[in-house]
């Protein structure tokens, strides 16, 4: 009979505080607050109580690392701070939901994807770490309401927009600093400690500051959208034709316009493929005949990757004349060339390096190498983004005509600025068909390449 | 031993192929299928060599007309930039939030047939509106602003990451949501613990990505009104006298974006590897480089 | 004149790996030698050294010419008389047999031609002689990735043929291949020797092989020249020493069958 050694004396770990009896009363506490704040209570004991509540918020998530607590959290936290922005909203602006919405979803998006920045480094399993980051961003809430609530005291006290906000920013800076001391006293790796906060801080405060910059309300889209038959009406019907002898500069008709475009895309599209085929060879390390050649041409290609296409456009117009479909192509070949050199070099940089070794060993030049060894490698590729660059073009060069580079661009905004709406609505219908169907052609020939 | 003997040791008599018709044909069909309709365009262009030629020194005129750059606007082209970045921020956020259900109701594994395709569908009709489109259509309900702006980014958002966030999940492998299927898992929770952790990373990552295309969109869109720097650059370029302030405004973009592009790029190397870049150095070169060899790093940029 | 010869050649990398160590040896016209040690025992490197694929120093000279600080223009010439095979084939996959093949005269063509792949008549006749010397002429116009792997390597020394080489060098040649086409491909490189009178060194590790077909044997260990001698002379003790270690079924290709 088979003997088994002694078995070596094992020892359980402690189970980890659940913390759900940590939690009600933390809840509980901040039921507490909140009914104060709303209540205009204020005084010397609220910085007291609030930073207790900020240290034992997170000596709390410290010690517990529960799933479900962690979901208990962030629900709670959730809450608390939606009915606080609808506390405010009400108070601002009549009540709407929409103020609650605002603050508190982007958050949760964010804390979120805090998380996820976080998830490779920690020791634990995915569940874990993504509770700890959601957890971080909970205690991050949870001090924004607080501190919200008290700013919301102060504000009454102290009538003035620009404290709350100011304030408010503040807030949120401290949210990340606090989450990076969360994260530097949990168990997880040092980077954790510098991710969070800038994720969290980082996301939380463009978060707020574009949401007051934009004036964006949920509110707004919602009444809009019960009253969409009001602007419906200015759009339609569309109207495909319309007289030419007004007085107006309208010395376009529409197939003309369309045929001016898919010029511009055709001409941009090649030229622009052309010219990015040797710069994507120059530009990707199997292939780039030495080190200053790649960095140059890498450091152009990110230059006009960076430029929009429309800056583009407007760049074109301005040098070589307003109006001219010539810029338009100008325009549309430095968009092509980034795009393919950018798709081509990184696929040149997977490539097989074996030919290109044997063609290196047969005696060929550099120039043979790239031609016979790695072109071949590429050239379903770049047939492949060749299209995909077209139907970009066609997208891109509708758009270009509203700086005077030409095309059916150029169209639609000269109708735009006599407020014809239906006449834009007729443009907008035909651009719609135009990229539909030559992204069915594209994708349905690189099928077939591939 | 012994060896099947398949290679006499006399050179055999093999009769030669003939070279196949079918590829020479398809290379001239190619090659006039470009080169016709490029003749067709460059002939409808009134591409002239002359002006060809005069090009160049057109484009020199002008930037030699932008610098030295001034920039004594600071203030104002600063707020301008930041309404971009903005509207470009607030626009992804909403394509995030909504593209992350669509995501889901389009991936082919996780979802039934009759929502797939109807999602499919609208998405890709969503996707055919360039944002330049929306904003024009947005301005009639929403009136000239970054508002407008930011809806129209976010609705073309929508539709760009809920195909990217549906091929993610479609790609991810079925092992895990096998296992959890058989262990009694329901269809929520197959997606809460089979495919969310698997897919996540990289659907973080496209919301990244898709963040600094919305810059370069937003930049843009100031041209109909909907706020943004790209009002500033254009009405500059106007007249001559302003041009040092447009190549002042120029700059001040190109930096924004590659400056953004840098930093998403290595947080999205972040969440997708893992790793921190391993020295300063190095992240600066990447930054200047802007190269990942990942393929999950760069995205369709469609 | 003896073929190739190696004086004092060293071969370190820029990572500062040495993985040659002061080889002498000398290689005379005609000879079909056949290279053996572990894995990082310097085969490859040897190999490379011949056509300047690796960073040499001592001295390495080819037919009187010399490897070693040659300029880009010389080390081509070099190359263009030294052809090589590989183990994992090395083929451009997507592109045709005949194009694959054609790689092998891409010195001996005007560099515009090559560019656009506009090939000498003369040049294609080479490389279809090439296809039917070792056999597959009936697949010139077959994508090299529809081939199997047997006839992807046979695709690989036509190619090296095609350069109507003085020497070849064969890396690992049939490493990836099975046992039967293993036998194919050396009996292939072993009649090229033999009718075309072609220098031809061969890096293996299946011992079996080594002593099958090999009429002179390297050993190398280390980086160093442990053996070289004839294949009569070699028993299991020889290769013992150069490996290291006893003989096992996985160094012999009838032992992986």
């Amino acid at each position: 009979m088979t003997t088994f050694a002694e078995p070596q004396a094992q020892v359980r770990p402690p189970e980890p505080r659940t913390g759900r009896t940590v939690l009600l009363p933390f809840i509980a506490f901040a039921a507490a607050l909140y009914v104060i704040g709303y209540a205009g209570e204020a005084g010397p004991v609220w910085g007291l109580l609030i930073g207790l509540s900020t240290f034992g918020l997170f000596w709390w998530i410290k010690v517990t690392r529960s799933f479900v607590d962690g979901i208990v959290l962030v629900v709670a936290s959730t809450i608390s701070y939606s009915m606080f922005n609808v506390v405010v909203a009400s108070r601002e602006i009549g009540v709407t939901s929409g103020l609650a919405f605002r603050a508190a979803l982007p958050i949760a998006i964010i804390g979120i994807a805090a998380g996820w920045v976080t998830q490779r480094n920690s020791g634990g399993t995915r569940v874990s770490t993504i509770v700890i980051s959601a957890s971080a961003w909970a205690g991050g809430a949870y001090v924004a309401l607080l501190t919200a609530v008290a700013v919301g005291v102060l504000d009454r006290v102290r009538p003035g927009q620009t404290t709350t906000q100011l304030l408010t920013f503040g807030l949120f800076i401290a949210v990340g600093v606090a989450s990076g001391i969360l994260g530097a006293t949990t168990n997880v790796s040092f980077w954790l400690g510098k991710a969070t906060p800038l994720a969290v801080g980082g996301g939380a405060l463009v978060t707020i500051l574009a949401w007051n910059e934009i004036g964006f309300s949920a509110y707004e889209i919602w009444v809009k959208l019960l009253n969409i038959g009001d602007f419906l009406g200015e759009f339609w019907p569309p109207q495909f034709t319309w007289p030419k002898s007004l007085g107006q500069p309208s010395s376009f008709n529409m197939g003309k316009a369309l045929i001016e475009t898919f010029q511009i895309a055709i001409v941009g599209a090649t030229v622009g493929c052309f010219v990015a085929a040797p710069l994507s060879f120059m530009a990707s390390r199997p292939t780039a005949p030495n080190a200053a050649v790649y960095w140059i041409s890498k450091s152009f290609l990110n230059l006009v990757r960076t430029i929009p296409d429309l800056f583009w456009a407007v760049f074109f117009a301005t040098a070589v004349g307003f109006g001219k479909p010539f810029a338009g192509a100008l325009a549309m070949i430095m968009f092509s060339l980034a795009i393919m050199a950018k798709l081509l070099s990184e696929t040149v940089d997977a490539i097989d390096l074996g030919p290109l070794e044997a063609a290196r060993a047969a005696g060929a030049t550099h120039g043979q190498v790239i031609a016979r060894a790695a072109f071949p490698q590429v050239l379903p590729n770049f047939i492949a983004y060749g299209l995909y660059v077209f139907e970009l073009n066609i997208r891109a060069s509708v758009v270009i005509g509203f700086v005077g580079a030409g095309g059916i661009g150029r169209l639609l905004d000269e109708r735009r600025q006599f407020f014809r709406w239906d006449e834009v609505m007729a443009i907008v219908l035909v651009i719609f068909a135009v990229v539909l169907v030559i992204e069915a052609v594209s994708i349905y020939a690189r099928r077939r390449i591939a | 031993m012994t060896v099947p003997d398949l290679a006499p040791d006399a050179i055999p008599d093999m009769a030669r192929p003939a070279e196949p018709l079918a590829p020479k044909v398809i290379k001239w069909a190619v090659t006039f299928g470009i080169l016709i309709p490029f003749i067709w365009a460059v002939a409808g262009l009134e591409v002239s060599p002359s002006r060809m030629w005069a090009a160049p020194g057109q484009v020199w005129v002008l930037i030699s007309g932008m610098f030295p750059p001034d920039f004594t606007e600071m203030g104002r082209l600063m707020t301008k930039l930041l309404e971009s970045i903005y509207v470009a921020w607030i626009g992804t956020l909403i394509g995030a939030m909504f593209s992350f259900p669509a995501g889901f109701m389009a991936a082919a594994n996780i979802s039934p047939r009759w929502l797939v395709a109807p999602t499919r569908a609208i998405l890709s009709a969503i996707r055919a509106f360039p944002e330049l489109i929306l904003a024009i259509i947005f301005i009639v309900p929403f009136g000239l602003g970054p508002f407008t702006g930011a809806m129209a980014i976010g609705l073309h958002s929508i539709g760009t990451l809920g195909k990217l966030t549906s091929e993610v999940i479609e790609g991810v492998d079925d092992g895990p949501l096998e296992a959890i299927g058989a262990s009694g898992g329901t269809t929520m929770l197959r997606m809460r613990f089979g495919v969310v952790p698997q897919a996540m990373p990289n659907i973080v990552a496209y919301w990244l990505y898709r963040f600094e295309i919305n810059v370069r969109a937003s930049a843009v869109l100031g041209l109909v009104g909907a706020g943004g720097i790209g009002a500033e650059i254009v009405a500059r370029l106007r007249f001559r006298g302003d041009w040092p302030k447009a190549g002042a405004a120029l700059i001040l973009t190109i930096v924004a974006v590659l400056v953004i592009d840098a930093a998403s790029a290595a947080i999205r190397r972040r969440i997708i590897t893992g790793q921190p870049s391993q020295s300063p150095i190095s992240k600066w070169m990447t930054a200047i480089t802007g190269s990942h060899r990942d393929p999950r790093l760069t995205a369709d940029p469609s | 004149m003896s073929r190739i010869q190696f004086t004092g050649t060293t071969v370190t990398y820029p990572g500062g790996l040495t993985a040659l160590k002061d080889v002498d040896l000398v290689i005379e016209e005609g000879e079909f030698v056949v290279i053996v040690g572990l894995s990082g025992a310097g085969k490859s490197t040897l190999l490379r050294s011949i056509n300047g694929l690796v960073p040499v120093t001592g001295s390495v000279t080819v037919d009187g010419r010399e490897v070693v600080g040659a300029s880009n223009r010389e080390i081509r010439e070099i190359r263009s008389d030294v052809g090589m095979i590989f183990q994992t084939f090395n083929l451009v996959n997507r592109a045709r047999v005949i194009n694959n093949v054609l790689m092998g005269r891409l010195s001996m063509v005007p560099r515009w031609r090559s560019m656009f792949g506009l090939w000498p008549a003369h040049d294609k006749e080479i490389a279809m002689q090439s296809l039917e010397r070792v056999g597959i002429v009936e697949k010139a116009y077959v994508r090299a990735s529809d081939l199997s792997g047997g006839q992807q390597q046979r695709v690989g020394i036509a190619r090296a043929l095609a350069q109507e080489p003085k020497v070849i060098l064969a890396d690992e040649p049939v490493a990836s291949l099975d046992p039967v086409t293993s036998h194919v491909v050396m009996r292939d490189l072993q009649r090229i020797n033999r009718d075309l009178g072609i220098t031809t060194i061969i890096n293996l590790h299946f011992l079996d092989l080594a002593r099958q077909y090999g009429q002179r044997l390297i050993g190398l260990k280390d980086g160093l020249l442990v053996f070289d001698g004839n294949i009569k002379d070699v028993d299991d003790d020889v290769f013992r020493g150069i490996y290291g270690r006893a003989i096992t079924p996985d160094d012999l290709v009838e032992g992986r069958r």
